[in-house]
């Protein structure tokens, strides 16, 4: 009780003015108070807002900005280009942008899928149509060399969104890689798409005996590919319609797959003179281990999109699966995951030995959404203003949980001090889980040309896959047809921005790749 | 008229046939019908035990499938149903109205070597994808970028070729006699057109019209590209049925599928017998 009143006071001091905000986080952490955070947060769609508009955060840097561009603006109307199905993260401020600064929130949706496309017509349309756009963070390179998007290093040194902050920043290294584009900021992210793996806690209680009968240790989440590997032999029951993991062998997320296990391997894709690495003993014997896994997986693997991998994990259809934060929050709904709800034991993303025989364990960070600023908008500050407000470390939090949208937790508070509501979205458990594996990341081909390195790569994974290609052939026909790209778009112009990404990884995957040692 | 009799190889081959063609039919018609559970379920549930119509309801009420636990669908699709409507209906008449009066000419008044009509045709021999962003930069300057005069004149474009070409097989099999003694009886030439060879070629111009408005009916491509947020159509809707919570809406989907085939095969029913004639018109060449 008395805790309660402590937690009472902070807020109302907070609320008047008198606490600076890392001193209320502070002492509300100090409280154990996270919980009553999220609730005085929670309280209202802006609550973060009402309480931390009085203090010198970004959100009020970002409030203050917002205030006085909109108060000049002839236009009152920002525009978002955004993918369908994320509008559900941004609608509740819309109220409060219409009331507070007579800023109607104009929201364009875009298939995911085209919403790069879009913002390259509008490199050449240049209608001013949009002012914020929403890519993921592989757009940016292009965007930016295609002069569609602004540079907001400006903006961010005068009105700092703490993006690099221990306590409230983006966690390194996807602060840098999913936000940077040679060493500028090019967008401002609001989701983090770190992949995770999840288990079935339920199914490892039921056969503890028998799988530690059958291969001498304790069952338990797998910490290595290997262990990943028995682990989908062991649960692997088709007759029962249960198969041993539900990864993806589908076009366009099959690549993934195979970044994940290179990475784990401690290989990169690309040496520190952009010819590609992926082709060596480490890749193909990623895809060896793909294939060996490839029996144990559910019959839909070749064509699951992300909406219906999610839908058969949920329905119980699998031991084991590799998500986006979006897939444990799936998984633990009642709705969504009637068989997986309270079932679900969550983990980093297995560890692999490199050639040194070091343990390494590494993320995948692929996606990830972001908020860029069109280079023809009529507001462009007040659009920035909008993009560092709601990638603020408490807006931000309090955006993720609402339903009916992509955004997950991103910043080292969402994780390390989360809000009660990401807590009920997420659990405590989960929110490390997810630290614990973006520290170790490695983004997509957030590159010039980054999509078409992907799509090269993917097509040629799925061949070998599908056994139409050797696994060394499927590798060096992606390697010729990645180095055709780099000739085409610029060694040089590719290199360096590669380089910039690669000094921003962190050490243990520097190590191991030898990125280090790279000039 | 001579019939064949049906022998048990070609029933078979019919059936077959009739079973291609409609079980995509059936199973969009089936999904339209099933609430957000069944939409997914393994195994797949051919026909639903408690059919619904609130996919349908979803369509014009996006709140209405917050009922099943399934949220973010932010836009109704009244404005799609509407810009299809309105597009399609447009493009299709002026693309048969020019199309006719080009086939006449073409036919009639040739003084044009015998490639002129493939090079009519030439236009849609680009991939659409190739010319679809010079005609984003073209429209942006104009002005007609997002609006539906813009995409009206896109789909004229594209579709005019075919209207063309189609049309003039048509105009070809009339006997020209028939328009000269209208013309001796007093009419002008634009008349005769269009009290003598119009009427019969009837079968061959809803033929013609049904076939350019599928075409603009079912168009993706330019209407993606041209529309921002003032013009939607309905193949760029059924592609935004996507939410975070829901992943692909395919219920949504196919009861708007539903709703967009629904004009055609009425209006295929309605014409049918023009239809017949009008595909198997000009095949016979005097």
């Amino acid at each position: 009780m008395k805790n309660h009143v402590s937690i009472q006071a902070a807020c109302e001091s907070f609320d008047a003015g008198l606490l600076p905000r890392r001193t209320f986080l502070k002492s509300l952490a100090a409280l154990g108070a996270t919980a009553s955070v999220a609730n005085y947060i929670a309280s209202s769609p802006a609550g973060a807002s009402t309480a931390l508009a009085t203090i010198s955060g970004p959100e009020e840097r970002a409030w203050a900005l917002a205030k006085e561009m909109a108060a000049k603006a002839d236009k009152k109307t920002l525009t978002l280009l955004i993918p369908t199905g994320s509008i559900g993260n941004m609608t509740p401020y819309a109220d409060k942008w219409k009331d507070e600064l007579g800023i109607t929130l104009e929201f364009i949706e875009e298939p995911d899928e085209v919403v790069h496309t879009k913002g390259m017509q509008e490199a050449v349309a240049k209608t001013g149509r949009y002012d914020i756009m929403m890519p993921t963070a592989m757009s940016y390179p292009d965007w930016i060399d295609s002069g569609v998007i602004y540079d907001l290093t400006d903006w961010t040194e005068a009105y700092n969104p703490e993006l690099f902050s221990p306590e409230f920043g983006v966690v390194f290294p996807a602060s840098h890689h999913a936000q940077l584009y040679n060493g500028r900021v090019a967008g401002l992210l609001n989701d983090g798409d770190q992949i995770t793996l999840l288990c079935r806690s339920d199914k490892m209680a039921q056969k503890a005996k028998a799988f530690e009968d059958a291969y001498g240790r304790p069952v338990g989440v797998p910490d290595t590919w290997k262990e990943y590997h028995e682990l989908a032999q062991f649960f692997h029951d088709p007759d029962n319609g249960f198969f041993g993991s539900l990864e993806y062998r589908s076009r366009y997320y099959v690549k993934w797959m195979f970044m994940q296990r290179l990475m784990s391997k401690g290989m990169l894709y690309f040496d520190g003179d952009m010819n590609p690495t992926f082709n060596g003993d480490e890749g193909v014997a990623a895809i060896e281990d793909m294939l060996a896994v490839n029996e144990y997986l559910h019959p839909d693997a070749f064509s699951f999109t992300w909406s219906s991998n999610y839908n058969a994990f949920g329905r119980g259809e699998g031991f084991m699966n590799i998500v986006w934060p979006s897939g444990f929050k799936y998984s633990k709904a009642p709705s969504t995951g009637p068989a997986t709800t309270g079932n679900i034991a969550a983990t980093v993303m297995p560890a692999d030995y490199t050639k040194s025989g070091e343990k390494l364990y590494a993320g995948l960070f692929c996606w990830g959404y972001g908020y860029a600023v069109s280079r023809y908008s009529e507001n462009p500050e007040l659009a920035y203003a909008y993009a560092q407000w709601m990638t603020s470390p408490t807006i931000g939090a309090d955006a993720i949980p609402y339903l009916g949208g992509y955004s997950d937790p991103y910043r080292v508070n969402h994780m390390k001090a989360p809000t009660e509501r990401l807590i009920e979205t997420y659990s405590p458990e989960y929110l490390n889980t997810l630290y614990e594996n973006m520290v170790n990341t490695v983004p997509d081909f957030c590159l010039p040309g980054g999509f078409e390195y992907q799509d090269a790569l993917d097509k040629e994974i799925h061949a070998a896959m599908t056994s139409d290609k050797q696994p060394k052939q499927a590798l060096d026909d992606a390697a010729q047809a990645v180095d055709r790209i780099t000739r085409r778009v610029g060694r040089e112009k590719v290199q360096a921005s590669w380089l910039s990404l690669a000094q921003k990884l962190a050490d243990p995957i520097k190590r191991a790749s030898g990125a280090d040692k790279w000039a | 008229m001579n019939t064949r009799p049906l022998t048990p190889l070609l029933a078979l081959i019919l059936l077959v046939a009739l079973v291609v063609t409609l079980f995509p039919i059936f199973w969009i018609v089936m999904t339209a019908l099933k609430p957000p559970t069944d939409w997914n379920a393994a195994p797949a549930i051919w026909i639903p035990s408690e059919p619904t119509l609130i996919n349908f309801l979803t369509l014009f009420d996006p709140e209405a499938i917050g009922a099943f636990g399934v949220g973010g669908i932010s836009e109704s699709a009244t404005a799609a149903v509407f810009g299809s409507i309105l597009t399609s209906t447009c493009a299709t008449l002026i693309s048969v109205g020019i199309g006719f009066f080009a086939a006449i000419g073409l036919s009639r008044y040739t003084r044009v070597n015998r490639f002129t009509p493939l090079f009519i045709l030439s236009g849609r021999m680009f991939p659409p994808a190739a010319i679809a962003v010079p005609f984003v930069i073209i429209f942006s300057a104009i002005q007609l970028i997002d609006t539906y005069v813009g995409l009206i004149a896109i789909y004229v474009a594209i579709t005019l070729p075919f209207a063309t070409w189609m049309l003039k097989s048509f105009v070809d099999e009339v006997p020209r006699e028939v328009e000269e003694a209208a013309m001796i009886d007093g009419q002008s030439r634009l008349m005769a057109h269009l009290t003598v060879t119009a009427p019969l070629i009837k079968g061959g111009l809803f033929a013609t019209t049904l076939f350019i408005f599928i075409l603009n009916w079912s168009e993706f491509l330019f209407a993606l590209v041209l529309s921002y947020s003032n013009i939607e159509t309905i193949p760029i809707r059924l592609a935004k049925y996507v939410t975070a919570t829901a992943g692909t809406l395919f219920g949504v989907q196919a009861a708007l599928a539903v709703l967009a085939m629904a004009p055609l095969i009425v209006a295929g029913f309605l014409i049918q017998k023009h239809l017949a004639r009008g595909m198997t018109f000009g095949a016979v060449k005097r």
